[in-house]
């Protein structure tokens, strides 16, 4: 289940809805990624995010298909919130059902270096000395390339 | 009459085209997908769980037309100067009539492109829709006309396909009144548009491809969606593009000089990736997502 939305999400519920009448699946990872009150400027008072219809949906529905294809999954659940943010709101949401942890360790964090480098989104912070848009990180670009290798 | 693609030994063949003479041609196709009614109300809304399935069917539409020589066999490559994908929710009879007009100036006809682009605009909407309705069917895929070359023009008499085709076929008459009003003039529907989201403008006439800008290119330009006449372009290719927009303002620059990303047809792609009418080029800065 892949969605983009302006709505929060809740986490436990999106886990019980995994694992919903099933017992084989033996581990769920899941990594909620929230708005911090300092990034690139201090006192970040809200983020706006922007994504790109339709082909965000497609670049996120690639990257749990290749992570199906990389490791053994039993599901996938990933929300990504779009919109006005402010700090401790959840943007993003990705759960990893498995067999085993292992699998669900490495997918969750696989997915979401994807995600960071990949999909279509962009934020804006909103400071106390003003708003500008978030420049790319080299440090989320090497982290997306360890899977290269692998 | 015989079959073109059957030589005199009865065995497939392309057809030698380079002695036909070069003309305008266009061909329009149409097709049909019958569903329930909440689920038409579920898309006029924009409230499908794939998201954005008038806007995604298009561009499938688009896509499939330029690959139309990939899929059966006996076509030949053509290079597209037009390719447009109408959408008319149809909501009396709970269908989406489906339309898709293909153009060049060429040898062959471009029947097949329009045919294919209305049969997989159909499936990927059958693809968007099919978590919440299973029951949906395609149907009605036909050419409604052709002109240029030379076996001559041709127009469908819808009347005379009404009595075995569905109900909800449209008369002849009516049909030309819904191309040349209705459906020309309808905006793409794109559902909600909440902060950040921008909504796919209606189509142009003229030949054009579809620019947008995204996030902080949008900003800094002022501008989110420009149509760029197809003839404008040096060369039909994305830096060919990027050459037109620097002639139509010269702020434009900012796309060769930062890092900027295109996605053609919601598909990352390079500055040499080829362009025909109707596509859509998004420029976009590197992803801050996460």
């Amino acid at each position: 289940m892949i969605s983009v939305q302006t709505a929060p999400f809740d986490v436990g519920a999106e886990q019980r809805l995994l694992t919903r009448e099933r017992t084989d699946i033996g581990a769920v990872v899941s990594f909620t990624g929230l708005v911090r009150d300092f990034n690139e400027r201090p006192d970040v008072q809200a983020l706006t995010l922007e994504h790109y219809p339709g082909m965000t949906e497609r670049a996120l529905r690639d990257i749990v298909t290749e992570a199906e294809g990389r490791w053994c999954l039993q599901g996938v659940r990933l929300i990504h919130r779009v919109g006005r943010l402010e700090p401790g709101d959840p943007i993003v949401m990705v759960a990893v059902a498995s067999a085993h942890r292992r699998h669900a360790f490495e997918a969750c964090d696989f997915i979401m270096d994807y995600l960071k480098t990949r999909a279509p989104f962009w934020k804006k912070e909103h400071t106390v000395s003003g708003q500008y848009w978030v420049a790319e990180r080299n440090k989320d670009i090497e982290d997306a390339k360890r899977w290269e290798a692998t | 009459m015989s079959l073109t693609h059957l030589n005199s030994r009865g065995e497939a063949h392309m057809v030698d085209v380079g002695d036909k003479a070069e003309t305008r041609r266009e061909a329009i196709a149409g097709g049909r997908i019958h569903m329930r009614s909440e689920t038409l109300a579920l898309l006029a809304e924009g409230g499908l769980p794939k998201g954005d399935v008038l806007a995604t069917a298009r561009i499938a539409g688009i896509q499939a037309a330029k690959k139309t020589h990939e899929l059966i066999p006996l076509c030949h490559a053509l290079a597209l100067s037009k390719v447009e994908i109408r959408f008319e929710p149809d909501s009396a009879n709970s269908c989406i009539e489906v339309t898709a007009t293909c153009r060049l100036t060429g040898r062959t006809g471009v029947e097949m492109e329009a045919l294919t682009a209305v049969s997989v605009a159909c499936l990927t909407l059958y693809d968007m829709c099919k978590a919440v309705d299973k029951d949906m069917r395609i149907d009605g895929v036909r050419l409604l006309s052709k002109t240029g070359g030379k076996s001559g023009d041709y127009q469908r008499d819808e009347a005379v396909d009404s009595q075995d085709m569905s109900a909800s076929a449209l008369p002849a008459a009516q049909y030309q009144r819904h191309v040349s009003t209705d459906v020309r003039d309808m905006p793409m529907i794109t559902g909600e548009s909440p902060d950040g989201h921008i909504s796919i403008a209606p189509r142009n006439e003229q030949p054009c491809v579809q620019v947008k800008l995204l996030a902080e290119l949008r900003e800094r330009l002022g501008i989110s969606d420009v149509d760029i006449p197809f003839e404008s372009l040096p060369s039909p290719t994305v830096a060919g593009l990027k050459q037109a927009l620097r002639l139509h303002d010269e702020r434009f620059s900012l796309l060769t000089e930062r890092r900027v990303l295109c996605a053609v047809n919601q598909v990352m792609s390079a500055d040499d990736m080829s362009l025909t009418d109707g596509d859509e080029v998004a420029f976009f800065p590197p992803v801050t997502g996460g």
